[in-house]
């Protein structure tokens, strides 16, 4: 399930820019949002959301909050080494999308976790 | 004394067009000791991508990095680094737009030890490569050493 | 994506079916209030980015089967659990980026399967202490960027299936005893930009499942004592605090730690057995601490892969220091007083050696042997006045060589063909002009004396044309075949004098761009090799 990613329109006409240009989209976000940067094809632009698309988690901090990808197995996740949703074939327990799951628990495709 | 900066040939062909469709000649400006030659698809990088928290994003085939420098993206690493940051994440080359960051030229000009071609392109070269990326049209770009004749042509 | 005109889709949203069920997307739409008229099959609701600054009563109540929703970038300043009534099988709430001041105390949400709620950048100076005794599957919880001054401690007693947690960003200062107590699945605990100053010795008592704790940019005074529970523990930040000593056995109940990140603290004191019994750490950095005047103890840290030990009291390495770090890639001892070296042998990963800002006087032979994989060494700024011929013969993989101000009057060049990096500057006894032919992949050489780099021609109009044509006249032949390689050109054309020179220049500054040797000969720094004239 493939959503639109909330809290954005590309460019540089959309709402969460602070400054922008035309080339690089957004250049820095309005407070509090995420800077996302996004790849169109051969472009590369910022984009300023309140939560980064799938695939990505947010990091705040007081300079500038920013996306950065999870790891691969995983479709979306706390931080770099947590997952909250695992990638088809994968299977979720304790933040770790794994292949097989630890004794005592069973596969769900349904959750992709191990219960 | 100060050793002249090399001038670099751009040539750009559109993957769009027949492959005898001629390409487009720009040119630029060797930083330090990188000149020499390069060949690779165009691919556009913001410039908060080249930083230290940046993450590795590997592209499949040879590419060619361009950059558009802003003077109001507060810099995260030196230019230096970010042109190494770039090749070392694979790029064949690295093009940086300094249109709009006079200071770039500056910053670059006394360098050594980059291992690969980075160029600097302003003013209409480099809008007309940004046009292009503007535009998300896939090119095919060759890096070159510009030859200029020592003697200017007397008719 | 469906338009508006698909049913029970309320416009302007977007409506997208799954099967039987909807997926509505009302992001961006200028909307004040939640649209009415959502399918019951809804399964999915994003009305994030609008202007929504308040929930009806009830106003989801038929949206059984609602997985997910979205109500980030809006204005709501609170959200009673009535808003809130009938989500039964809500998973993931999104409420990021509102004014939320304050969260329901007598009348909580009930959403019994929520399992990720996002609260960061709100308006929270507390949580109330039964604000989640409605949602107790939670799993992953942010509540960072908000103003709390605390750890909402009660709070978090509701929630003994949480997992991960974010408290970043607040003003916290200080953290209770059993703070977390009830939190024995935690794995991942983000506390970084708070305030804290202390800690109780046993506030993290409880947290039987942590792997990640995350301190950094905080005002800690002295070394949280209290990880010492924390037995799963590997990845430790306390980056950017004012900690002064990491006392002896600072990590003993921490065996899985596999990265400690403490740099930017001002710290003086390390005790010898701090970093013992830690077989999974692989980086260990340790900067500025001035108080170190022995190597520390490292038994039984034996997969340490990189160690940083720069600007402390260091007079001497272990002679076993490689036994123990058997797997080392990157030693960076600069900045001590290290005399004597001991032998790098059983180092066979080192990648990188800096030695720089010691007080070396001799290579021998055995110093660096066998390190195959070594590419950088850096030995500048100490007083080395002599390296063995054989120091560097096996170093196959040396690419670049820092030797500048030492003492040095020679310097063996066998196995430093690779080299593409070498400097000597400032061995004011080192006369010796090295012949290209020893580093054919050399690129920057700095030398003590311009003329020394004349072998570069880096100085063709300085030096009288006769020595320049004799010099040349072996190479010309190779030039050319060289340029002719380069710039391809039909060897059928005419053949144009002017051409060739030019295209020797482009090789000539093809040859100065390809090694840069510095200091550059110069009008006062003629080429001419006589001793003293180029002192002039």
């Amino acid at each position: 399930r493939q959503h639109k990613i909330s809290g954005v329109s590309s460019g540089c006409q959309q709402g969460g820019c602070l400054t922008c240009s035309d080339y690089n989209g957004c250049l820095s976000c309005r407070p509090r949002l995420f800077m996302h940067l996004e790849r169109i094809g051969m472009k590369q632009i910022g984009v300023c959301m309140t939560s980064c698309p799938p695939g990505f988690y947010g990091t705040r901090s007081p300079e500038r909050n920013t996306c950065t990808k999870c790891r691969s197995e995983c479709d979306s996740c706390f931080n770099r080494h947590f997952c909250t949703r695992c990638r088809a074939g994968f299977y979720l327990h304790l933040g770790k999308c794994q292949e097989n799951c630890p004794e005592g628990h069973v596969r769900s495709d349904a959750q992709r976790e191990c219960v | 004394s100060e050793r002249p900066a090399l001038r670099a040939l751009i040539k750009v062909s559109l993957l769009k067009h027949e492959p005898t469709g001629k390409p487009i000649i720009l040119e630029g400006v060797f930083v330090g000791g990188s000149a020499g030659k390069a060949e690779g698809k165009l691919m556009q990088y913001h410039p908060l991508s080249l930083c230290n928290t940046s993450e590795d994003e590997r592209q499949e085939s040879d590419f060619i990095t361009i950059v558009k420098l802003e003077h109001r993206v507060p810099r995260c690493l030196p230019l230096l680094d970010k042109a190494r940051m770039a090749l070392d994440k694979g790029a064949q080359a690295v093009i940086f737009d300094v249109s709009d960051d006079t200071n770039a030229a500056a910053e670059l000009r006394e360098t050594d030890s980059l291992p690969r071609p980075v160029v600097l392109v302003e003013a209409d070269d480099a809008e007309e490569l940004m046009g292009l990326v503007n535009k998300n049209e896939e090119a095919n770009v060759v890096i070159e050493i510009k030859m200029e004749p020592k003697w200017p042509h007397y008719d | 994506r469906q338009g508006p005109a698909a049913p029970l889709c309320p416009s302007p949203c977007q409506c997208e079916e799954d099967g039987i069920f909807v997926m509505v997307d009302c992001s961006e739409m200028g909307l004040s209030s939640v649209p009415t008229g959502l399918s019951p099959l809804t399964t999915y609701l994003d009305l994030s980015m609008n202007n929504i600054s308040e929930i009806q009563p009830r106003a989801f109540h038929r949206l059984h089967l609602l997985s997910e929703l979205r109500i980030s970038g809006n204005q709501l300043r609170y959200i009673s659990g009535q808003a809130l009534q009938g989500l039964h099988n809500l998973k993931v709430l999104m409420l990021q980026n509102n004014q939320l001041e304050r969260l329901p105390d007598d009348a909580p949400w009930d959403l019994p399967n929520l399992l990720s709620l996002r609260l960061d950048a709100n308006l929270l100076s507390k949580v109330p202490a039964e604000a989640f005794r409605g949602v107790r599957s939670l799993r992953h919880l942010w509540l960072d960027d908000n103003s709390l001054t605390e750890i909402p401690v009660m709070a978090l007693d509701s929630l003994p299936s949480l997992q991960a947690m974010t408290l970043a960003l607040n003003q916290i200062t200080h953290i209770p005893d059993y703070a977390f107590t009830n939190l024995s699945a935690l794995v991942v605990l983000h506390l970084h930009n708070n305030h804290i100053k202390s800690m109780d010795s046993k506030c993290f008592e409880g947290l039987l499942s942590l792997e990640t704790l995350d301190l950094n940019y905080n005002d800690l005074q002295e070394f949280p004592v209290a990880i010492r529970t924390l037995s799963k523990l590997q990845e430790l930040g306390f980056h950017n605090n004012n900690i002064k000593a990491i006392p002896e056995r600072a990590f003993v109940g921490n065996p899985q730690l596999q990265t400690i990140h403490f740099y930017e603290n001002p710290i003086q004191f390390v005790g010898k057995s701090a970093f013992q019994f830690l077989p999974k750490l692989h980086t260990l950095s340790l900067n500025g601490a001035t108080q170190i005047q022995e190597f520390p103890d490292l038994k039984g840290t034996t997969s340490l892969e990189i160690l940083t030990l720069t600007r402390a009291g260091l007079s001497a390495l272990p002679l076993d220091l490689c036994e123990q770090l058997p797997r080392l890639r990157v030693l960076e001892l600069s900045y001590n007083q290290i005399e004597d070296l001991p032998s790098f042998y059983h180092c066979s990963a080192l990648q990188e050696i800096g030695l720089q800002h010691n007080q070396i006087r001799r290579i021998e032979s055995s110093t660096f042997q066998q390190l195959s994989s070594l590419r950088s060494l850096d030995l500048s700024w100490n007083m080395i006045e002599w390296i063995h011929p054989d120091a560097f013969s096996l170093l196959h993989s040396l690419i670049k060589l820092d030797l500048t101000e030492n003492r040095l009057s020679s310097v063996p060049v066998a196995g430093l063909g690779g080299l593409t990096h070498l400097k000597l500057r400032g061995n004011t006894e080192l006369y010796e002009a090295f012949s290209p032919d020893h580093f054919p992949h050399m690129r920057v050489i700095e030398m003590p004396y311009a003329y020394q780099c004349c072998v570069y021609g880096s100085c063709d109009s300085y030096k009288p044309a006769s020595q320049w044509d004799t010099e040349q006249s072996s190479t010309n032949e190779d030039l050319h075949k060289r340029t002719v390689a380069m710039y391809p050109i039909h060897a059928d054309t005419h053949y144009d004098p002017d051409l060739e020179e030019f295209q020797l220049e482009i090789e000539e500054s093809k040859l100065q761009a390809s090694v840069q040797c510095t200091p550059t000969p110069g009008p006062f720094r003629p080429c001419e090799s006589l001793l003293g004239s180029w002192l002039v």
